[in-house]
Parts: C-alpha cells; sequence; structure tokens
C-alpha cells in the first residue's frame, strides 16, 4: 500500500483529502504544518505529499525547499494544493520542488487521478 | 531627537553583538541598510520604541532578506501598534512572498485589538487571497462580531475559497444562528464537493453542540 502524507493547517481540508485518498486505497498520514511533515517525512517514507501552501511555523514552499535539501535521495512527488492561483505562486511552486500546482477546490476524482499519476499507477 | 542609552540593554549580547556607537534616529535609520545582520537587528531594536519608527521598518521590510531581522521588525511593528505600522503588516498579505504572508497573518492573530479596526476592510477587499487571510486571522479575533462576519462572507462573498475558509472556522465557532446561511452555501455550491463536504461537517457540528 502506498503512504501519503497530507500536509494542512486547516482540519476539514486534511479530513477531506483523507476520505478521498483512502477511499482510493492509499494510507494516509496528516501534518498540520511545514515543520510537522518534515519530522513526520524523517521517520517514515512517503510514496507522495499533498501540500498546502499557507501554513502557520513553515509554509509549503519551504517544506519543500527544506525537504528536497535535506536528503536528495528523498524524491517522492509533491502535489500543491492551495488557493494561491497566480502564475508567481506557481512557478514558485514549482521551484521549491513541486511537482504539480493545483488551485483549490480540487474534486475528489482529480485528486485520485493527480495522484496515481505521480505515483506511477494506471488510470 | 531621541537617544539611545548603551546602558538600556535588556537582553544578553555576545562579543559580536553589541552596539559599537551611540545613535540617533537618522543613524538608526541608516543602520537599517548595514550589510551586517546583526546590526540592522540591532537597529530594529533600538528604534522599536522610537516615535515615528513604523515607516522606516516597513519601508525596510520590503526588502529585507534575513530571516532573523525580518522577524524583528514584525515583532517591532507589532509592537509598536501604531496606524503605518498595521498598514505595513497589512501590506505583507498582498507579498508574493509566502513566507511573510505567514509571518505577517501570525504576528497580525497576535494583536486583535489592532486588527479588529481593520477586519471589515480586509473581509472586503478586492483580492480573494487578502479575504482569505482576513477569515485565517477572525480565527484569534475572540471577538463577539466574529460569528456575524463570518455569516456575512458565506452570504456574499462571490469566491469559492473565501467561502470555504469561513465555513471551517465556523464550524468551530458557529452557532445555531449560522445554520440558514450554511444551508444556503451549500445550495449556492451545490455541484462542489468540497463545500459540500465542509459544509456538512459544520451543520452537523453546529446542530450536535446545541442539542
Amino acid at each position: 500500500m502506498k503512504h501519503i502524507l497530507v500536509i494542512d493547517d486547516a482540519a476539514t481540508v486534511r479530513l477531506y483529502h483523507r476520505g478521498i485518498l483512502e477511499n482510493a486505497g492509499y494510507s494516509v498520514d496528516e501534518a498540520i504544518n511545514g515543520i510537522e511533515a518534515l519530522e513526520k517525512a524523517l521517520v517514515k517514507p512517503y510514496d507522495l505529499f499533498i501540500v498546502d501552501v499557507n501554513m502557520p511555523k513553515l509554509d509549503g514552499y519551504g517544506f519543500l525547499k527544506e525537504f528536497r535539501r535535506q536528503d536528495d535521495a528523498l524524491q517522492s512527488p509533491a502535489i500543491m494544493v492551495t488557493t494561491e492561483a497566480s502564475g508567481s505562486d506557481k512557478q514558485l511552486g514549482y521551484m521549491s520542488g513541486a511537482n504539480l500546482y493545483i488551485t483549490k477546490p480540487i474534486k475528489p476524482n482529480e485528486l485520485v487521478n493527480y495522484a496515481r499519476l505521480l505515483l506511477g499507477e494506471t488510470l | 531627537m531621541a537617544f539611545i542609552k548603551k546602558t538600556a540593554t535588556p537582553i544578553h549580547c555576545t562579543e559580536h553583538d553589541e552596539r559599537h556607537t551611540e545613535r540617533d534616529f537618522a543613524d538608526l535609520v541608516a543602520e537599517l541598510g548595514a550589510e551586517n545582520e546583526t546590526a540592522r537587528r540591532w537597529a530594529v531594536r533600538d528604534l522599536t520604541p522610537l516615535p515615528d519608527a513604523s515607516q522606516p521598518l516597513v519601508a525596510r521590510l520590503a526588502y529585507e532578506e534575513s530571516a532573523s531581522v525580518r522577524a524583528a521588525i514584525l515583532n517591532a511593528l507589532a509592537q509598536i501598534g501604531d496606524h503605518a505600522a498595521i498598514a505595513g503588516l497589512i501590506h505583507c498579505l498582498r507579498s508574493e512572498d509566502a513566507g511573510l504572508r505567514n509571518e505577517a497573518i501570525e504576528v497580525l492573530k497576535a494583536i486583535p485589538q489592532h486588527v479588529e479596526p481593520v477586519i471589515h476592510t480586509l473581509l472586503n477587499d478586492s483580492d480573494s487571497d487578502v479575504r482569505i487571510f482576513a477569515v485565517n486571522i477572525l480565527e484569534s479575533l475572540r471577538h463577539k462580531d466574529v460569528e456575524k462576519w463570518l455569516i456575512e462572507v458565506i452570504e456574499k462573498d462571490p469566491h469559492i475559497n473565501v467561502c470555504a475558509t469561513a465555513v471551517d472556522l465556523l464550524s468551530e465557532v458557529g452557532t445555531e444562528r449560522a445554520l440558514p446561511a450554511l444551508k444556503q452555501l451549500k445550495i449556492r455550491f451545490e455541484d462542489d464537493p468540497y463545500i459540500c463536504f465542509t459544509t456538512d461537517l459544520a451543520l452537523k457540528r453546529i446542530e450536535d453542540g446545541s442539542q
């Protein structure tokens, strides 16, 4: 079973993403900000990250930059799911290490399809 | 012109973290642009109690790259809390720098007494991202009108993500007064799965809480 870490400071968003991804057959953990995500990612390997941008303590860009910097071998893909829709936000997301940048709100089948795409699974 | 006494240092100083000169306002403003990060941090610290410090601090914040100096400036602005300081913090909500935006949100959350007079303006800002940040700030406002403002948001705001953020908070602070607006929102965005999900959750929590 593939492991996914959902990183978002909004409990409802985490619950929403968790429900969708668990229904699709994935194991899901949650983190409430980038710092907690870094701590969890250091002790457990994740196959995919679903990352919000705006979070207290360490935002999504900061998490990805730090995560990619800590260990080059940790190259699990990441989807940024955020309300930030500007071109510069997307560019920053990709520069930070995101593989996909999706603007909220996201529909369940979209999230699952993107997850499968980045996990190399058959759609 | 204000003058800083060298002896009025309430924190520990290392050999490399000391003032080298006694400085007036103009010197301190100039020092905000010093090459040395520690010197800039000292300048922020020494400027903070002086009249009219907000404007040079806000000006420096726009291009300060050091995280520690930036944090010092944000904390100084929160401590000063005058019109220019709050305007400077609010301006950060429009920054392209997500880190700065989040730091500003956290600082604004910590000074609800200064945010309260401008929150209604922020909730009606033309930029939907600023309206989302305003809802985020409401979380810590502990004001008697928070629920009323959130209800206004979900009744009137055209942007789905602003409404979604308001519903998330309403599910924590909402009462039976919010139920009609939540039901109406679900009808307005009936095709959006997330709004339906979060609205159902808020309705359930409020209804369960009222029993």
